[in-house]
């Protein structure tokens, strides 16, 4: 058997044939093989030699005129015609093999978040955000740009979005609205009287909401506040991160350690700095890694390196964060796809019984906050945002905030009622929703639309004299205003 | 001269008789053969029955019978003329097509009469259905050639061409045997009113949506079953179809659109309300419809869904060849 293995290695690399280093007895077989190559005789019949030779001789004559066999092998005649025949086909064994992409690759590709384009024109007289910039309204119908560490920041935060249009720009930059001035205000007045806005945002597609949560980060940012951030929700409630009960636990709530950790590394990287400095004020048992007081908060995240314990950990570092009169920084709690933590998760008991979102404890210590059972003791916002797209149908949730927002515009008689003969109202999501702010995002008015398509067409994605005629043109083809759509209509289109 | 062959009789066929039995004066029958015995009286030929009325009122009275040999004897005012021969006024009672050669004569002369008045140019002129060949032989009952009849016309529509102010009444006559009975320019759609609140309301219909849209001074707000324009339609490419008559003429900014549209898929509707809006704002602005027809925005595509046929797999498509 070495000997017919040998022989086949030669065979397939003939180049060895001659090297120093192969033994005698290799070298005088691969000779032999090789000879015979030359000669044309086939493999096939020099290594059954010594079993049989018949069907070998058989299969090197000629067959026979007026045989079968020979009819076959003969060209076809042209009285025959033409004949259809099924070519088998044939693999591709040229060399030029097409690289399947490497396990995780695909996906990565999908979520990139490019943040610069150099091919766009940098926009001339653009400057960047400060920490008063969003409290301005001098400065609303402004574009101004993402300083850069809030943008390392911010991607640490995964407040990014694959669905908006940075890579078309050289430079990351955002709108100011008169909603974002809204939101900043109300959220620097909280902030200041260490109280916790707890506020929703709502609104159609594409209208903004996701990008509105990212202004209210990068202000965080920008003032110095701690940042938690959940970048989309659906990752905590369909069943796609595993999930732990928590012992002693009435009614029985669920960790999520490798979310947790992830999401502790996110914090870890956004809040890098404030982490160095603060430092801990409380002693913690049961963590992997003892922490002694008085060590910075970034030794207590380091210790979540697995995901076992990060569940302490993360309560550690909440306790930690939240400590009332030790200089703590106000900080924002924010969630993006409220919807669907207002829900039945897909994740299911023992017994085969779903899980209620609240039951998940990540879920359940940002509902409390945005619902105000729990509240931020050094001041700050619990904001969440609405996703309108794969989205799961919430009458309770829509029912609350159409009837917060009636409420908001003073509408005693205006505010809509549940139905009486729809099922499918929870409590569970009425009582977190039942006395939060709520800010419906509508489109731009002409004057925003005006300074966005400014900057567009500063930067040379849009190819049009930006005038009355065009703004309205945009904004009536993007249903009055609503921004993504006018993104769609003008930037994504091919058209103009 | 077959007619003088066959004698007074056969010429006088048509004269009915008088009711009181007699025979009346012949320079009167012959006045029966007169193509136009008064220019302002209807034409009259030898072969004419009379009215319908006298026709009737004749089959009632008495019941037909032919008519008595003429004696000359008896004729007063030829009684010493021994041959006399009715004469036709026209001389193309003899021809194949008396009455179309009549007609194209009296042309004729009135082009001689009137071709030197100042003409409007042919864009202005009223425009007039004129009756084919074949509806004209029908009339007629003859066998007009066509050539004939095609330089007729020629007359005709550069008589018709004569300033309005200057043209003679004589002419609606002459016309009127040329004129096509169903006179489709006449057929002008209303117009479209801008109501009180200054809302001018057009339909548009494209294979099998109906829309209605309110087209009114404005902002450049649009309203598409309560939904804005994002929402009603998920292509950007049906979103600029809907408004594109106000696109295309830059008015996108100076009007409002609240439109109903019920009916067909979104192309249809879409383009449907390319028209409804169309129409709406060529209520508003009349002058705009050259601009609105190079934009497409003004006829109306007639194309539907064409019908399956048996055999097919659609309306054309063949089902699928199979060996056996």
């Amino acid at each position: 058997m070495s000997a017919s293995n040998c022989l086949r290695c030669c065979l397939l690399r003939p180049s060895v044939v001659g090297r120093a280093g192969a033994t005698a007895a290799t070298a005088k077989a691969s000779a032999a093989a090789t000879a015979r190559l030359r000669q044309g005789m086939p493999l096939a019949a020099a290594a059954a030699a010594s079993f049989s030779t018949t069907a070998n001789r058989g299969a090197n004559q000629k067959p026979k005129p007026g045989t079968k066999a020979a009819e076959r092998n003969a060209p076809p005649s042209i009285r025959q015609g033409k004949l259809f025949t099924i070519k088998k086909k044939k693999k591709n064994d040229s060399g030029a093999r097409v690289k399947s992409p490497l396990p995780g690759e695909r996906k990565a590709f999908r979520k990139r978040i490019l943040l610069s384009n150099t091919n766009a024109l940098p926009v001339p007289g653009l400057t960047d955000l400060g920490a008063e910039s969003m409290l301005d309204p001098s400065n609303v119908c402004k574009v101004l740009s993402l300083p850069d560490d809030v943008v390392d920041q911010l991607r640490a935060d995964e407040a990014f979005k694959t669905t908006q249009c940075w890579s078309m720009f050289r430079k990351p930059s955002i709108l100011i609205r008169t909603e974002t001035v809204d939101l900043i205000t109300r959220m620097h007045a909280a902030a200041k009287t260490n109280k916790t806005l707890r506020l929703v945002l709502t609104g159609d597609r594409v209208t903004g909401k996701s990008l509105m949560l990212l202004q209210a980060i990068t202000q965080a940012h920008l003032n110095d506040w701690l940042v938690v951030n959940i970048p989309d929700a659906q990752e905590l409630t369909t069943a796609c991160t595993e999930y732990a009960p928590i012992l002693d636990t009435e009614p029985i709530q669920y960790m999520q350690q490798n979310y947790v950790l992830k999401l502790i590394q996110a914090i870890k990287k956004s809040n890098e700095k404030l982490l160095l400095k603060l430092t801990t004020v409380f002693s913690h048992a049961g963590l992997p890694q003892n922490i002694p007081i008085k060590s910075p908060l970034m030794q207590l995240a380091n210790s979540a390196k697995e995901a076992e314990g990060a569940w302490a950990v993360f309560q550690a570092m909440w306790q930690e964060m939240t400590a009332q009169g030790h200089g703590r920084p106000p900080m924002l709690l924010s969630l993006d796809g409220l919807t669907h933590i207002m829900r039945i998760s897909d994740y299911r008991t023992p017994a085969f019984n779903p899980i209620h979102s609240h039951d998940l404890a990540l879920v359940r210590l940002f509902t409390d906050h945005l619902s105000g059972a729990t509240s931020l003791p050094n001041g700050g916002a619990v904001i969440a945002a609405t996703n309108r797209n794969n989205a799961p149908r919430n009458p309770s949730m829509e029912l609350a905030l159409a009837q917060r927002e009636a409420e908001q515009l003073g509408g005693g008689k205006d505010v809509p009622q549940p139905q009486p003969y729809l099922k499918g109202y929870d409590e569970r999501v009425e009582a977190v929703l039942r006395n939060v702010q709520v800010i419906k995002l509508q489109g731009l008015s002409k004057l925003e639309a005006r300074a966005l398509m400014e900057y567009w067409a500063a930067s040379g994605v849009l190819r049009i004299t930006v005038d009355e005629k065009s703004v309205t043109e945009k904004w009536a083809l993007g249903g009055s205003g609503v921004v993504g759509e006018m993104e769609r209509a003008s930037l994504l289109t091919m058209r103009f | 001269m077959a007619s003088s062959r066959l004698g007074i009789s056969t010429a006088l066929r048509g004269v009915r008789p008088s009711s009181r039995g007699q025979w009346r004066p012949l320079d009167q029958q012959f006045q029966a053969l007169q193509l136009f015995n008064d220019p302002k009286s209807t034409r009259c030929l030898s072969t004419d029955a009379g009215s319908f009325e006298d026709f009737l009122k004749t089959q009632q009275d008495q019941a037909i019978q032919a008519a008595p040999g003429i004696n000359l004897a008896d004729i007063v005012d030829f009684r010493n003329i021994s041959y006399a021969r009715a004469v036709p006024v026209s001389p193309s009672y003899f021809s194949r097509q008396p009455r179309f050669n009549d007609s194209y004569l009296a042309l004729q002369k009135l082009m001689q009469s009137y071709g030197k008045l100042p003409v409007v140019s042919t864009g202005e002129v009223e425009r007039v259905a004129w009756k084919s060949l074949v509806e004209f032989r029908q009339m007629v009952g003859e066998r007009v050639k066509a050539s004939d009849y095609v330089k007729c016309l020629e007359i005709i529509k550069r008589l018709h061409r004569i300033h309005p102010e200057l043209k003679p009444p004589i002419f609606v006559e002459a016309f009127q045997a040329f004129k096509r009975d169903i006179q489709p320019f006449t057929n002008k759609p209303n117009p479209i009113r801008i109501d009180w609140v200054g809302r001018a309301l057009g339909i548009g219909r494209r294979k099998s949506s109906v829309a209605r849209a309110y087209v009114i001074e404005g902002n450049g707000e649009v309203l598409i079953n309560g939904k804005t324009l994002a929402d009603a339609f998920g292509r950007v490419h049906d979103r600029e179809s809907a408004v594109w008559a106000l696109r295309a003429t830059d008015r996108l900014d100076k009007y409002n659109v609240w439109a109903l549209v019920a009916g067909g898929g979104t192309t249809g509707q879409a383009e449907a309300l390319t028209l409804a809006i169309a129409k709406g704002l060529m209520a508003h602005e009349p002058a705009l419809k050259p601009a609105l027809r190079r934009a497409g925005c003004v006829t109306r595509d007639m194309r539907r869904v064409e019908r399956k046929k048996h055999g097919r797999v659609k309306a054309r498509k063949m089902p699928t060849w199979v060996k056996r």
